[in-house]
């Protein structure tokens, strides 16, 4: 029975999508800022060297039961949020609960079967929040793939280099890295499957693209793949890489990654 | 040296202004660092048995070491140095510059009669009072980083004031000094701590001039007319005013002037022909190069001018020198990692503001965010934010 000034209130049917949400997220950015309004809950965060940033959105849509008379913004560490999280089943009912002008946001997970419910309180912490603009990008090249590809590629190069160059082509896309021990590449060309969507590789390219990027950064992404069968490179010359991981209905994991210029450039 | 209390009332008025942050996490940066401040640093610390480094024939060599390692320790974290050296210290200096020559005169006859009577303490302090930056030491900190392929430049004036221009002219990310002042010749951004050793163990503090000034509430001018009153190195300050006292009466009176003619005349001097109207000036517009007009190159090593010129005229171990040279060609190769603000802009957040004060105040940071990154190259598309966060956009 919710109080009379609960704020926030949302519930999640089971607590899978949540853990896996913030088990993706939690080891690249810390502490971060839930941001309630009446459309759903995001949070944008970049990690602390400033080089990635996260923008997670779950819709209002995506809950069994959703409510926000207010905007609220919830100051959490995603550490305490995941370690809240290991208490409850993955089919237990998750629900989340804000009182206006409280320090804490309350949890309640509650098994399907109405014997065990257990409730959490986590304080909130004051965070400084810098919100970035994303703006708006015509991406030369869109590749979508399964995102058990992309795992698996960032993965294998990193056993070689620090950095992969990724270019993308008309028909084919190529992963490229060189290290100390050698190098290694991998190419993914583009597939239909009329039977099995999430296996496809689809690449809409209205001009050629090669950049480059850190693997550590990549790797931290590709912990979103449990979340979604495939995922989306958006990129642009000059331009952050974007890692869409959609959860139809639910909402999406965006990570926006910064390329590695060439010094040269730079200086000039 | 610097501001009287300045970083104690930032932390007291505007604790938002300051972050901590691990070094690793300023790579990619170009900093522009105050040569002079450091130097002096580097002959206080870089020591052994109290007394400073020296190679075989005598001459001191801490100033050598520490530029060489502190550099290193920033290029091994991929950070691009860039230091500015004092050219010729400003007129209204001067009568500082005569207390400090007092002070050295004090300081050598109190060290004499130390080494007579033998304390040892004693002989470390007072010869730390005497450590002087020559115009030699410069120039082989000069001749030091030529070879080490690290820019640096004389400042017209004082250093500190050339940083901010830097700063502001998008050259560089932030002021490196222990100095304060920095932030009254307005750096946008001051890191403390960039110089120190590693064995610290000190994070990099970093300060931002317009949180500073939205968390006093007050406008650039306030703030250097604060800073006066504080105390600083071109004028005296007055006897009795501490920083608190200082805070209130700017606060109070809106600005210095204003503040000077409601004081208790009795209870605090102010001192004779007080030039506190040229201190303000030298402040808001110091002497200094125009940023657009300088360029800077971070270069490859010339390891035999280094090994000839550190090793063999200066008797630093080759071994240590070779290796820590590795670092420094490391970081010349390969590309640089970029940084989400290059590319998308920050929404400035203004928490909540509903009243007509916050909003003014609100207002004010905006312009000083403006001010300080006016010159910033921004990508164009980056300008218009399509996307911020619902809630962030509600507030605004």
């Amino acid at each position: 029975m919710p109080a009379s000034n609960t704020v926030f209130e949302a519930k999640w049917d089971h607590a899978s999508t949540l853990k896996k949400v913030i088990d993706a997220v939690k080891d690249l950015i810390g502490d971060t800022s839930w941001d309630c309004t009446n459309t759903g809950m995001s949070l944008q965060s970049m990690d602390s060297s400033h080089v990635a940033l996260v923008h997670v959105l779950l819709k209002s849509e995506g809950f069994e039961s959703y409510r926000c008379d207010r905007n609220v913004s919830m100051g959490i560490s995603l550490n305490s949020m995941a370690k809240v999280l290991k208490c409850a089943g993955n089919d237990d009912s998750v629900t989340l609960r804000h009182e206006s002008e409280s320090s804490v946001v309350n949890f309640a997970f509650e098994s399907h079967k109405e014997e065990r419910v257990s409730e959490f309180e986590l304080k909130l912490m004051n965070i400084d929040t810098e919100h970035l603009g994303i703006p708006e990008t015509e991406y030369d090249s869109i590749i979508k793939m399964p995102s058990a590809d992309l795992r698996r590629t960032c993965a294998d190069l990193s056993q070689f280099g620090d950095s992969v160059t990724i270019s993308c082509a008309k028909s084919d896309v190529r992963f490229e890295t060189s290290g100390d021990i050698g190098t290694g590449n991998v190419r993914l060309s583009a597939r239909g499957s009329s039977d099995k969507p999430e296996t496809e590789i689809a690449i809409e390219m209205i001009n050629p693209v090669s950049l480059t990027f850190a693997l550590k950064y990549l790797n931290f992404f590709t912990k979103a793949a449990p979340l979604s069968d495939t995922v989306k490179l958006c990129m642009s010359n000059n331009h952050p890489l974007c890692v869409e991981f959609p959860m139809p209905e639910v909402g999406y994991i965006r990570y926006y990654l910064a390329p590695k210029i060439d010094e040269e450039q730079d200086n000039e | 040296m610097g501001i009287k209390d300045l970083s104690k009332l930032i932390a007291e008025h505007a604790a938002g202004a300051i972050k901590e942050n691990e070094m690793k996490n300023y790579f990619g940066r170009k900093v522009a660092i105050d040569a002079s401040m450091a130097l002096y640093q580097f002959m206080i610390a870089v020591r052994q048995e109290g007394d400073f480094l020296t190679n075989e024939a005598g001459e001191v060599t801490s100033h050598l070491l520490g530029m060489f390692h502190r550099t290193i320790r920033m290029v091994d974290q991929g950070i691009k140095p860039l230091w500015v050296f004092d050219g010729t210290p400003p007129e209204l200096k001067s009568a500082t510059l005569e207390k400090r020559k007092e002070r050295r005169g004090d300081a050598e006859k109190n060290l004499e009669e130390a080494k007579e009577t033998g304390g040892d303490v004693e002989i470390e302090k007072f010869s730390r009072r005497l450590v002087k930056i020559t115009k030699e030491h410069n120039d082989e900190a000069k001749k030091l980083l030529k070879l080490m392929g690290i820019p640096f430049m004389t400042a017209p004036s004082e250093a500190e004031a050339q940083c901010a221009a830097l700063v502001r002219g998008g050259v560089v990310y932030a002021t490196a000094t222990e100095d304060m002042d920095a932030l009254t010749f307005a750096s946008s951004i001051l890191l403390r701590h960039m110089t120190f050793s590693e064995a610290k163990k000190m994070p990099i503090q970093e300060f931002h001039l317009a949180k500073v000034l939205e968390g006093f509430g007050m406008t650039q001018d306030q703030f250097i007319d604060l800073c006066i009153l504080l105390g600083c190195d071109y004028c005296d300050k007055i006897k009795g005013i501490g920083p608190n006292k200082a805070f209130t009466l700017i606060k109070e009176h809106g600005n210095l002037e204003a503040a000077l003619k409601s004081l208790d005349k009795k209870k605090y001097q102010v001192p004779e022909d007080w030039p506190y109207e040229a201190v303000q000036a030298y402040f808001r517009a110091p002497e200094v190069a125009a940023p657009a007009d300088l360029t800077f190159k971070w270069e490859a090593p010339d390891e035999a001018g280094l090994i000839q010129f550190l090793c063999t005229e200066k008797g630093f171990a080759e071994e240590r020198v070779r290796k820590n040279m590795e670092k420094l060609k490391k970081q010349k190769s390969g590309p640089v990692q970029g940084r989400m603000e290059d590319y998308f802009k920050a929404i400035p957040a203004s928490p909540k503001p509903s009243t007509s004060k916050d909003l003014a105040k609100a207002k004010l940071a905006e312009d000083m965010k403006n001010f300080g990154t006016l010159k910033n190259k921004r990508k164009p598309d980056a300008k218009s934010p399509s996307k911020p966060s619902s809630a962030k956009k509600a507030k605004r």
